[in-house]
């Protein structure tokens, strides 16, 4: 731990800050351009920001079937989820905390606010939380393969589970045309849409019994509390497309540290992740949400995809 | 060494003493006191033993010569150790339990029975573990056997628990032919009983060790609960009082892992032979079988007892899969991984002792305190007992392997060694062995789900009866008993060297890490870092992340009112408990998509008010129904085709004395024959 300075630090802290501060922009864009190919006008993409600071001054109301552990859930799933941003690298091509945890940690964390919104969904003794528990145990469930062996065809091709290793080797090696890369790619665009809960597999925009996962989980929340599930899911987001993008598409990282170099690599960040966010949107925009027992197909088919990436290194 | 004679005597003296205290005491106040207490004091012993060995050396000691072959060996070393390590400490916790838990069986006429079993019962573990002779081992392994037989079936007015001890009694013994044919065989070669003759390589020729091996593993593994000779245990686990199906799932399962580990590493002493890279891909097969079968059935099933030992094997999977990766990389000369696997597969017999044994105590209490075992009749325990309910959720975290308790680092580390398959030179087994992360990858997210529906439906929502709301928290004993376990898992998780360091001084292992609070690390081949956890560095960054919200979220929103309502009803009022989601429909979607392993099946029974009429009905009734196709084809097929072939045996027990001198007319000739032909040569 000792290998780096106190400004180091600083700055690895300035990084987590920037993607807990800059996600609900990228749901704001997302929502924009969705709404934009739907011939919508859409509401602004700061949307999301007023929305956090609304909810947070409004009182709470909490079904009297609940106990502390639905009170407790969104500061839970929130610091477990912000915790992970500290791990992952924005414009440097390290983060100071990487030796504190790696990617399967970064699961971990992810897995442990699911864990807990799981239960909250059951707390309430509504069948809607009930419904969305049962619903996103079986999407986890399944989708855990595939984020194992894609996180092991990464492990393989750069050298390390640790998400510095990964993008510092990523970035050295112009690796994108090696095709083990690209299924790996492919299962990891298939579980950022599951994990983020985007349209094939879940539909965040409506509040349908037919299609939802996640919001029916955080149905009874209010005030503060929905806010920081609101807010938490965006980071969830966010780290999942910084990871994409820092893995993946490894342009114009911070080499030498000074101002310019770091406002340069902050701009780059911020189009590189509204670009897949944008490309994401637009995905969600041409197809339709899947029914529940098709979604296992998709994850079917991530599996092999990244299944075919691990055979790729071998050969 | 003398001091350590004594404590061995202390301990033996204890149990005995909880022993026969529990059979004279029975009808008095405060008997459970006068049973447990030693049992407490003993447990403490035996970690107080093993870490008298850790810090010395190993103890070697012979009692009473009756004739060399029958020599009561005791030797422990550290592997010896690290398992009394994990008897003792399960064993405290459940006897400060059992305190309170057996007042339970007070109105019962053997109430004396279930004492004076326990006591022996933890003796025989400790007994088994510590003895270095076949003959010895064996003995004690029957008695761990019995008297674990006999808990089984101590609420014996329930005839499931008597066909369910019948299963065990069955099973436990094809277990132990299986061991004893390999002792045997050991035997044939090296012309001793004693497990040092055992120990020396060069007698025994490569074959039969591997043949012994074999022979002991399915001996072992059908007491571990190892697909598919698992069958007795999600029965006889949880027919058990609590404490003891604590015992058994959380210590027993673990003496079946010190016989494998025993056999594997001291009497075969893995090395660079091809032999060995085969047994490594079969523990991993089993492993990956085991891991995945027992989830499948754990994730379904209603008996919350039952779901744990599914569970157990599930775990017990996860432990032979780090097993046997140690096994492979050990034959490709792969020493650091694997190190780095054995330490993953002991951290998780570690871990996964605590956090069972923490499970199966609070399954016990909400048994205790609602009188049923089925979860579709729970619901709403949290607020009823919030102590019992921290503990199962913090057992289920753990179980789950999450962060920041000790599963998780168990489970990251054997992660860790299924990601340096690379390393083996060979480029089909990298391929094939690289595909065992899918296997493990879903383990992990079904348990996941699992504990989620244990926890959700047990502890969470309304009560879904009247057992359930009207439950009270159990009496205190109970609550520090699990507590002791939870702080436990609470410790190894976020100080996972501690854990570490015992294992890698235990098995003598070629690494040892200065201080408790240092980094996990693993380095790749060109000696950068591959991955790396520190546990105390994530605590702060949890810490300061909860710090940092929670002044924003105070100085942005202020302060503000929590109202109580009514959850959401969609405008219908009152929401009953039948409308929440139940067990089993939580379990719906996962039920259907692994429908294979569950033959699900749905009877729907409508009546209606009048037979012309489909649009009024009176009633819907839905029967749904799952199997055990292990249950039904493997052993279904057994009995009944044994039955068959007894059946035509049977025919020659014609009851009529001439045919009886017939035979013994046929097998005189056959006699002479054979003794005539065997002198011809």
């Amino acid at each position: 731990m000792s290998d780096f300075s106190i400004f180091e630090y600083g700055l690895g802290i300035f990084q987590a800050l920037l993607i807990i501060v800059l996600s609900p922009l990228i749901v704001g864009i997302m929502r924009k351009i969705k709404a934009k190919s739907q011939k919508r006008i859409g509401s602004g993409i700061f949307q999301l920001y007023y929305d956090i600071i609304k909810l947070l001054k409004k009182d709470e109301v909490v079904s009297d079937q609940s106990s502390w552990l639905f009170r407790y859930t969104p500061w839970i799933n929130f610091v477990s989820i912000a915790s992970a941003a500290f791990f992952i690298p924005v414009f440097l091509v390290y983060s100071p905390f990487g030796v504190v945890g790696d990617i399967l940690f970064v699961v971990g964390l992810f897995a442990l606010g699911r864990f807990f919104t799981m239960l909250a969904g059951l707390d309430v003794a509504s069948s809607f939380g009930g419904l969305g528990s049962s619903r996103e145990m079986m999407v986890s469930a399944l989708l855990e393969p595939v984020l194992f062996m894609t996180i092991f065809v990464i492990a393989l091709f750069y050298g390390g589970t640790n998400i510095s290793t990964i993008v510092t080797s990523a970035n050295d090696t112009s690796i994108l045309i090696v095709p083990g890369v690209l299924f790996a790619m492919i299962a990891f665009f298939i579980i950022m849409m599951a994990e983020t809960g985007k349209i094939p597999f879940d539909n965040p925009s409506t509040h349908l019994e037919l299609t939802m996962i996640h919001e029916s989980m955080v149905l009874e929340y209010s005030g503060k509390n929905l806010a920081l599930m609101e807010w938490s899911h965006a980071i969830k987001q966010m780290i999942l497309f910084a990871l994409f993008v820092d893995i993946f598409f490894t342009w114009n990282f911070v080499e030498q540290i000074s101002l310019v170099g770091i406002s340069i690599g902050i701009l780059f960040f911020i189009a590189k992740v509204s670009a897949l966010a944008s490309f994401t949107a637009f995905i969600e925009t041409r197809v339709a949400k899947w029914r529940l027992f098709r979604v296992s197909d998709l994850i079917a088919m991530a599996i092999s995809s990244s299944m075919i990436g691990v055979i790729f290194f071998f050969l | 060494m003398a001091e350590n004679l004594f404590i061995v005597y202390a301990i033996f003296a204890f149990f005995s003493l909880g022993a026969t205290l529990g059979l004279f005491t029975r009808g008095q106040k405060h008997h459970t006191y006068f049973t447990y207490i030693p049992s407490a004091f003993a447990s403490l012993l035996t970690i107080i033993l093993s870490v008298v060995v850790f810090s010395s050396e190993n103890t070697h000691l012979t009692f009473f010569n009756i004739q060399h072959l029958f020599d009561f060996e005791i030797f422990i070393d550290g592997v010896s150790a690290f398992f009394l390590l994990i008897i003792g400490l399960i064993s405290f916790a459940v006897s400060i339990y059992s305190l309170s838990y057996s007042k339970k069986f007070d109105d019962k006429k053997n109430n004396s029975a279930l004492g004076m079993l326990f006591n022996i019962f933890i003796l025989s573990m400790i007994l088994v573990v510590i003895s270095n002779n076949v003959f010895f081992f064996l003995i004690f392994w029957e008695l761990m056997s019995l008297t674990s037989f006999f808990l089984v079936i101590y609420e014996h007015e329930n005839k499931n628990n008597l066909k369910s001890g019948l299963i065990y009694l069955v099973m436990t013994h094809l277990g132990t032919g299986f061991i004893f044919a390999s002792f045997i065989l050991m035997y044939t070669q090296t012309g001793s009983f004693s497990f040092d003759s055992f120990r020396d390589v060069t007698i025994i020729p490569q074959y039969v060790k591997d043949i012994a091996f074999v022979l002991a593993f399915v001996g072992f593994g059908t007491k571990a609960g190892m697909v598919p000779l698992h069958t007795w245990l999600p029965k006889a686990h949880p027919s058990a009082p609590s404490n003891v199906s604590a015992l058994m799932s959380a210590v027993m399962l673990k003496i079946a892992i010190y016989g494998i580990v025993r056999h594997l590493f001291d009497f075969n002493a893995v090395d660079g032979s091809p032999d060995y890279v085969w047994l490594g891909i079969g523990i991993i097969i089993v492993g990956s079988i085991s891991a995945l079968v027992g989830i499948l059935y754990a994730l379904i099933e209603n008996d919350i007892k039952r779901a744990l030992a599914f569970s157990s094997i599930e775990n017990v999977g996860i432990i032979f899969i780090g097993l046997g990766f140690s096994v492979v990389f050990a034959a490709f000369h792969l020493q650091a991984l694997s190190v780095l696997s054995f330490i993953a597969s002991m951290f998780h017999t570690l871990n996964h002792s605590i956090f069972k044994g923490l499970l199966f105590m609070t399954a016990g209490s909400v048994y205790y305190s609602t009188h049923t075992k089925n979860i579709e009749e729970l619901g709403g325990l949290i607020k009823k007992m919030p102590w019992t309910a921290m503990m199962f959720l913090i057992g289920s975290i753990a179980i789950v392997g999450l962060p920041p308790l000790n599963g998780f680092i168990s489970e990251w580390l054997t992660l860790q060694s299924l990601l340096a398959v690379f390393q083996i030179p060979s480029n089909i087994l990298q391929v094939s062995l690289a595909f065992t992360i899918l296997v493990f990858a879903l383990t992990i997210g079904l348990a996941g789900a699992t504990f989620v529906r244990l926890f959700g439906i047990t502890f969470l929502s309304k009560g879904r009866s009247t057992k359930a709301v009207n439950a009270v928290e159990v009496p205190k004993f109970m609550l520090i008993g699990k507590a002791i376990l939870a702080s436990s898992c609470v410790l190894l998780g976020i100080l996972p060297f501690i854990g570490m360091n015992l294992i890698v001084s235990a098995f003598n292992l070629p690494y040892m890490s200065s201080s408790p609070f240092e980094t996990i690390s693993i380095t790749n081949t060109s000696n950068s870092n591959f991955a790396s956890l520190m546990m105390p560095g994530m605590l702060v960054i949890l810490a300061s992340v909860f710090v940092g919200v929670f002044v924003f979220v105070r100085i942005i929103g202020g302060k503000t009112k929590t109202i109580k309502y009514g959850t959401w009803d969609c405008g219908f009022g009152n929401l009953s408990e039948k409308t929440q989601y139940t067990a089993t429909s939580l379990a719906e979607p996962i039920r259907r998509i692994f429908g294979v392993f569950y033959k699900p099946h749905n009877e729907v029974d409508v009546d209606f008010y009048t037979k012309e009429n489909f649009y009024l009905k009176k009633s819907i009734n839905v029967i749904s129904t799952t199997k055990n196709i292990f249950d039904e084809k493997l052993y279904g097929k057994t009995i009944s085709g044994s039955l068959f072939v007894l059946n035509k045996i049977r025919k020659i027990q014609s009851g009529k004395v001439n045919a009886y001198i017939l035979y013994i007319m046929i097998t005189l000739i056959t006699l002479l024959l054979f003794v005539g032909f065997g002198t011809h040569e």
